[in-house]
């Protein structure tokens, strides 16, 4: 208390210098209450009480939860985003490792530069944008998709407009988006694997292979781990994808948990169901992130 | 060193399942002729595979609807000057509009994240004060809300405020960044103490040796900030999507959605209004990737 007291009405030197750091980071600090903690409290708060439409709250205790919980539509987003994490996830985290090894092998710096600049494209564009071109590529009659397939022999496919494919599809687009942002961070680390570790290795008769499982991912580990926990954040939040394409569709089979949030905070006003879901990704996301944190994130030490 | 990387050389005999393409995943950049080449045309081809979608979006949108319609389909437009897709785009929408909402938010948020990222940037690195490191992870903390689970109170707020359909309301979650701070307290904290002491010594205020000490030496990562920050906003959909209730406070990605509905879709506009969406914030990004890698590097290495 005296310490705060002493800020305010500051003598010493000492007591301006924290005076003035307090003040420096001050803005920030309150706009982040305003538009992200204040908020985040009340959608917690709001997830026990159901708005009636005249706008008086009631407190109705867990059972907007017990409603939403077992909702079945909830629950088929539900799966739906963890379907399209499950595909995308391990494909970009793959490939740009892939990519991001490819690149390193390159010894003209001014061709890996290019090809990077390709890679990274996509990720400068928006999600709308992105997802309106593939939709073009997607189509089921004139798309260059099933072009491709034709001229390989396969019958078409109706790829967005298809239970089955639907969530595949979206997931190619979200690999697209994300593979250069992936291939960036692995490049940026492996460029900072010193040499002398694979020349010692090589001189203890190391293969390839052998440096590569021993060496290279090993040093890569945290950047993997937070990548895929980048990527998790980023899978689960799909919204502007699937809302500018299918929105949700073909009968609800690429509905994510975020286009049902949406679609019930803002089609239905169903306030109160919306800030469960809202509570549900903020936790859901909060623990797996911390799971994985926990258990993949290996101190490196060499 | 060497006994922890590498296994004991009994081991390294044992059988192991070769899945990999090994000899090419394996590091150093030189390499057996063969699999260098093999690496160089990998990477090649995934590059014209990503970049293909760019193509695709350009050549339709100089197509005619019976041109995208032919069957086989024809890769390239008839005539490469065929510019009335984006005409017609501009006379159904006011996309020019639309255009210029997108620039001012997105300018607007990228100048309020640097100056309010820059001064607690500042605050963190180079001041003592109580309940420092405690608001600092606060602040990193907030990295882990996703902004979907706030934003029915925030839309509740705006409303309240009478900011629905207007710029304020437009860039109220945008003005500041969690990154913008993170990034800037690690840059400053690189700033040698002693250009402050010395600037502090010959009597400079607080808010002086910030501007003419601090922000002169931090300039990449400012330009950094912004320019990340720049397309963040520009790309932004849910947050127009739900604030925005009239046609002339759109901005390009709300813009984009409104030449699709359910039943047919013009894909030679769709695609001329999203080059038209895509090409300013694709000039920025190309001439100024160098910063954009650096942005991203930053939040990968650190983070």
């Amino acid at each position: 208390m005296q310490r705060w007291v002493r800020l305010l009405l500051p003598h010493t030197y000492i007591d301006r210098q924290r005076r003035a750091g307090l003040l420096f980071v001050l803005p920030a600090l309150l706009y982040f209450c305003l538009v992200f903690l204040v908020p985040l409290a009340q959608s917690i708060l709001g997830s026990f009480y159901f708005m009636r439409p005249d706008g008086v709250a009631r407190f109705v205790g867990l059972r907007l939860y017990n409603r939403v919980l077992t909702d079945p539509l909830f629950w088929s987003s539900v799966r739906n985003t963890v379907t399209l994490l499950l595909i995308s996830l391990p494909a970009t985290v793959i490939l740009g490792l892939a990519v991001s090894l490819g690149l390193n092998r390159l010894v003209s710096l001014s061709w890996r530069n290019t090809w990077a600049v390709m890679y990274f494209m996509p990720f400068s564009v928006s999600l709308v944008a992105a997802a309106l071109v593939w939709q073009w590529i997607y189509d089921p009659v004139y798309g260059f998709a099933n072009y491709l397939f034709g001229l390989v022999g396969l019958l078409p496919q109706r790829w967005l407009q298809s239970v089955e494919l639907v969530l595949p599809a979206v997931a190619v687009i979200n690999v697209w988006v994300r593979l250069g942002f992936d291939t960036m961070i692995f490049l940026a680390a492996l460029q900072s694997i010193p040499a002398e570790y694979y020349e010692a290795a090589e001189i203890d008769g190391a293969n390839s292979r052998q440096r590569f499982f021993r060496i290279t991912l090993p040093l890569l580990n945290p950047q993997i781990v937070m990548v895929c926990i980048l990527e998790l954040a980023f899978n689960f939040q799909v919204f502007d994808q699937v809302y500018a394409t299918t929105q949700g569709g073909p009968a609800g089979a690429s509905s994510t948990v975020i286009v049902l949030l949406y679609e019930t905070a803002f089609k239905y006003f169903r306030l109160g169901d919306a800030s469960v879901m809202a509570v549900f990704v903020f936790v859901s996301l909060l623990v797996v992130t911390l799971l994985q944190w926990r258990f993949f994130r290996k101190p490196v030490e060499y | 060193m060497a006994e922890r990387v590498l296994p004991p050389s009994g081991a390294s005999s044992k059988p192991r399942r070769s899945e990999a393409p090994s000899r090419w995943l394996s590091h150093p950049p030189v390499g057996p002729t063969f699999a260098r080449w093999t690496a160089v045309l990998l990477v090649a081809c995934g590059a014209l595979t990503v970049f293909f979608p760019f193509f695709w979006m350009a050549v339709t949108s100089l197509k005619t609807v019976p041109e995208i319609q032919r069957v086989p389909l024809q890769i390239l437009p008839d005539n490469w000057l065929n510019l009335a897709n984006y005409r017609e785009v501009f006379e159904r929408e006011p996309f020019g509009r639309f255009l210029v909402n997108s620039a001012l938010i997105a300018s607007i948020s990228a100048l309020s994240s640097v100056v309010v990222s820059s001064l607690a940037g500042y605050g963190f690195a180079k001041f003592d004060f109580p309940g420092k490191s405690v608001f600092f992870f606060a602040i990193i903390g907030i990295i882990m809300v996703p902004f979907q689970s706030v934003v029915v109170p925030l839309y509740l707020w705006v409303n309240r405020l009478g900011l629905v359909d207007t710029y304020l309301g437009l860039l109220a979650p945008d003005l500041v960044s969690v990154f913008g701070v993170f990034l800037m307290r690690q840059t400053i904290e690189a700033v040698p103490g002693d250009y402050i002491d010395a600037a502090r010594i010959d009597g400079c205020s607080e808010i002086g040796i910030f501007r003419r000490v601090i922000l002169p030496t931090v300039k990449p990562a400012l330009a950094t900030l912004a320019i990340i920050k720049f397309m963040w906003a520009w790309n932004h959909f849910l947050w127009p999507l739900v604030v925005v209730s009239s046609t002339r406070m759109k901005v390009v990605t709300l813009g984009l959605t409104s030449f699709t509905n359910i039943y047919f879709i013009e894909f030679n506009l769709v695609t001329a209004a999203a080059v038209i969406s895509v090409l300013p914030i694709l000039i920025i990004f190309l001439t100024l990737q160098k910063w954009v890698v650096q942005a991203v590097v930053m939040s990968g290495l650190k983070g």
